[in-house]
């Protein structure tokens, strides 16, 4: 009767599956043909909506030569050491400030109401004390990372229950012990979901920095495209860097989830 | 010993009129491990004016039989009738209160309890005049402009009981209200309901775990078995009335207790066995 | 939350923050007096402060901040419709739900500003673009929070509502959306956040607009304490838009 009851259930699922592969096909239809028909139409400026096809071969080209991959690690290596950078001093500042009251008090407000603020308007001034190269790059995504970084983690600090806290201390844990086998643990989600969030807009941040001034990296290669007005280039590469960056969120997703499969808090 | 299968002609008197006709109720589960029968042929009745308990361990099936009484759960076996008329889905003489926080945290207490008035379309002056009388019957007058979150367990509880009072359904049904609440607080709150119900001669149908409670405030007491519930015992309480909390302390009291108890016990530790015997299962598959 | 942090009695922190502030503020005043640190890098905090008076007269920064205030608010108010709006779409079909909602969580991590160029040949160097793209950004986490708040309401107040025999209107108006108001709210501050560095972004990108422009014109001009000052304003900007929010949650949501 158990077994029945599982095959029953499984043939359900699959039903259920049904409805929503097809909305998602059609939706997707919808999107492909509507463009192909705005491309066609003429209604645009030339190429501001090019044809699936020509955005299809500038894909392929894209992926099969050796600059675009060279500049894809310019562009990673940067991101990764801004995350890095940002995202340790975030996650210190934020232990910090999410364990005393009165720090906590004192000095978040400042970092709550930074961080809304566009780091790239930062850039000039990155420019100035790190010059034109790969190092005001990485300090953008340094800056675009280190508060939504610090702001998680000062939450997920002050969410963390005390009744572990006090555990940790009656047992005589020295700070270090503390951090790496009470505070983190406990609050690996609000840190997954904080460096979730600094990857994006470390991305952001180094991305539009390439834009602006650079000659090497992803954003300088769209912006190059943009200039030249090869548009069909433009929206190949912006389709493999979304990919990209969709891809990335979910495997530090994955990462974190990894960790929760046997959790038993919340 | 011996489990008394009570059908309504036992144990109500001729001459009352039953007023709530719990008949036959079975109610099965599916599970990934079976099914498991929650409710396992229960049949009472409860009389106008009359305060029954249900009381049983946990993981007896009272909760269940709570929701299928209100009418929130269906796909079940027998007949419950109220005022004669069958339940199929939340019956408008039915007031239930939950074991849960329920007050509307975005309204006042004043605004929560005239939500059933506002449902039926009484005009805002009536409304706020109504919720009134009920936040002054629980005893929360003065507390008409707060919020739930400015108040303590116990007064958002007693502010869900006068919500459901507002609607003055006919039988009031409630699935451990007092279950979050420490001690004291639960034979104060006791004494309020006791009080209210003396003066509504309101028909009410109390579930809980906890055995004081049960004989503080009932007529009846019907003690439930252990998984699959059945009914075990049907108690009597035969305390004075008008009671009040003072009433623990007595020789009476103290019996009906110990009485319950052994009736309970034995079911109690069935549940803990078996509770803990499949967590044992579960760790020799995980 | 300042609002919050004055409200409790002690100032202690609020002093302590402040004081800090100031004090690093004086020291790197004294660094450049001194020499340590560049001048035409980091310039001297007293001359940022100067620059605040010019910055009114000569480069009319109120009516920039304006400018910038009114293409944040839009862009705010479009997500707030259109997200609030889609979110309790997607929430009755289920079907829409389960198809779309793994999407759109998809389209948040995506970088949507670099898509700006083609906002700029779509719309032009205009105040269109810059709301637009405020809106493309801000608008996933409006829906997917509408999403949670929704689904996630407690059980036992849907129970409420049953027990009270609500239609599936009055539930949705009187326990539905109340209930979810609070995480709703949650995703328009993350989607505002998003929308606001977007705006000021673009601004600066194309140089058009308030704000994001001003910056961009100064540092050309390497007026080093006019930008810095102008970067202050920003900062202010985004300051008393958050504020401005939690007023609104506040008349909303008084419970809290």
């Amino acid at each position: 009767m158990v077994e029945a009851g599982r095959i029953t259930q499984g043939a359900v699922l699959q039903a259920r599956a049904q409805p929503v592969t097809q909305v998602r096909v059609v939706i997707i239809l919808v999107t492909l043909v509507g463009w192909e028909l705005l491309a066609q139409s003429g209604l645009l400026y030339r190429d501001v909506v090019p044809s699936l096809g020509k955005i299809g071969m500038a894909t392929v080209t894209l992926l099969s030569d050796r600059d675009y991959y060279w500049n894809l690690g310019v562009t990673a290596a940067e991101i990764a050491a801004g995350l890095a950078i940002g995202g340790i001093s975030g996650l210190l500042v934020g232990i910090v400030l999410g364990g005393s009251r009165l720090l906590g008090r004192a000095f978040e407000p400042y970092i709550y109401y930074l961080g809304p603020t566009p780091k790239i308007i930062f850039f000039p001034v990155m420019i100035m004390w790190f010059g034109v190269g790969s190092g005001s790059k990485i300090a953008m995504g340094v800056i675009s990372c280190f508060f939504p970084i610090a702001l998680s983690v000062a939450a997920g600090m002050r969410q963390i229950d005390k009744v572990l806290i006090r555990v940790g201390r009656s047992f005589r844990a020295n700070a270090w012990q503390m951090v790496t086998k009470i505070y983190l643990p406990a609050m690996r989600h609000p840190v997954i979901n904080g460096v979730r969030l600094g990857l994006g807009v470390a991305l952001i941040g180094t991305l539009l920095a390439e834009t602006r001034l650079s000659n090497q990296g992803i954003g300088f290669l769209i912006y190059q495209a943009y200039t030249l007005f090869d548009m069909p280039r433009m929206y190949a590469m912006l389709i493999v860097l979304f990919v990209i960056a969709i891809g990335a969120n979910a495997i530090v997703g994955w990462l974190g989830g990894l960790h929760t499969s046997n959790a038993t808090d919340r | 010993m011996a489990v008394a299968t009570t059908r309504p002609a036992d144990v109500v008197p001729a001459t009352a009129p039953a007023f709530l006709v719990v008949d036959d109720v079975v109610k099965q589960f599916a599970t990934p491990d079976g099914t498991i029968t929650a409710v396992d042929h229960v049949s009472f009745t409860v009389t106008p004016g009359e305060f029954l308990s249900v009381i049983g361990p946990s993981g007896c099936g009272k909760s269940t039989l709570f929701n299928i009484i209100g009418g929130l759960i269906d796909g079940y076996d027998g007949n419950i009738t109220v005022a004669g008329e069958r339940v199929a889905g939340p019956h408008a003489s039915i007031g239930m209160v939950f074991q849960e926080e329920s007050t509307f945290p975005w309204r006042t207490v004043i605004e929560n309890v005239a939500f059933p008035l506002e449902i039926a379309g009484v005009k805002k002056a009536k409304r706020i005049e109504r919720a009134r009388h009920f936040i002054a019957l629980v005893g929360l007058t003065g507390f008409e402009n707060r919020y739930p979150t400015e108040l303590s367990g116990g007064m958002r509880q007693r502010v869900a009981i006068a919500r459901t009072l507002a609607s003055e359904p006919k039988i009031l049904l409630m699935d451990e209200p007092f279950a979050s609440l420490d001690e004291q607080t639960r034979l104060l709150l006791g004494d309020k309901v006791l009080q209210i119900q003396q003066e509504l001669q309101q028909t009410t149908l109390l579930i809980t775990h906890n055995i004081t409670e049960a004989v503080q405030l009932s007529d009846r007491i019907l003690v439930m078995t252990y998984r699959p519930g059945r009914v075990k015992r049907i108690v009597e309480i035969d305390l004075p009335r008008p009671r009040s909390s003072d009433i623990v302390s007595s020789e009476a009291f103290g019996r009906y207790v110990a009485q319950i108890w052994s009736d309970l016990r034995e079911e109690a530790s069935r549940g803990m066995h078996e509770a803990e015997a499949l967590a044992l299962k579960a760790g020799e598959h995980g | 939350m300042t609002t919050a942090i004055l409200k409790r009695g002690s100032l202690a922190p609020a002093l302590l923050g402040l004081g800090t502030l100031l004090t690093v503020i004086g020291l790197v005043e004294m660094l450049i007096r001194v020499g340590v640190i560049n001048r035409y890098i980091v310039p001297l905090p007293s001359q940022i402060v100067m620059s605040f008076g010019r910055l009114v007269t000569e480069e009319d920064i109120f009516g920039r901040f304006r400018l910038t205030f009114f293409e944040a608010l839009s862009a705010g108010a479009l997500i707030a419709v259109v997200g609030v709006s889609i979110g309790i779409l997607l929430y009755r079909v289920n079907v829409l739900r389960l198809a779309c909602e793994t999407w759109i969580a998809a389209l948040a991590s995506a970088p949507t500003v670099l898509m700006y160029p083609l906002f700029l040949v779509i719309f032009g160097r205009s105040a269109a673009t810059i709301i637009m793209m405020g809106f493309v950004a801000g608008l996933p986490p409006v829906i997917l929070k509408t999403l949670e708040g929704l689904s996630q309401t407690r059980r036992v107040l849907i129970n409420v509502g049953r027990s009270f025999k609500l239609g599936p209107m009055q539930m949705f108006i009187k326990i539905l959306f109340p209930a979810a108001l609070p995480t709703i709210f949650v995703g328009l501050r993350l989607g505002l956040i998003f929308t606001l560095i977007n705006v000021v972004g673009i601004e600066f990108l194309i140089q058009f607009g308030g704000l994001g422009q001003l910056i961009n014109d100064l540092s050309e001009r390497y007026d080093l304490p006019g930008t810095y000052g102008a970067i202050c304003f920003v900062i202010l900007v985004s300051v008393l838009f958050f504020i401005a929010m939690e007023r609104v949650e506040r008349w909303l949501r008084p419970a809290e």
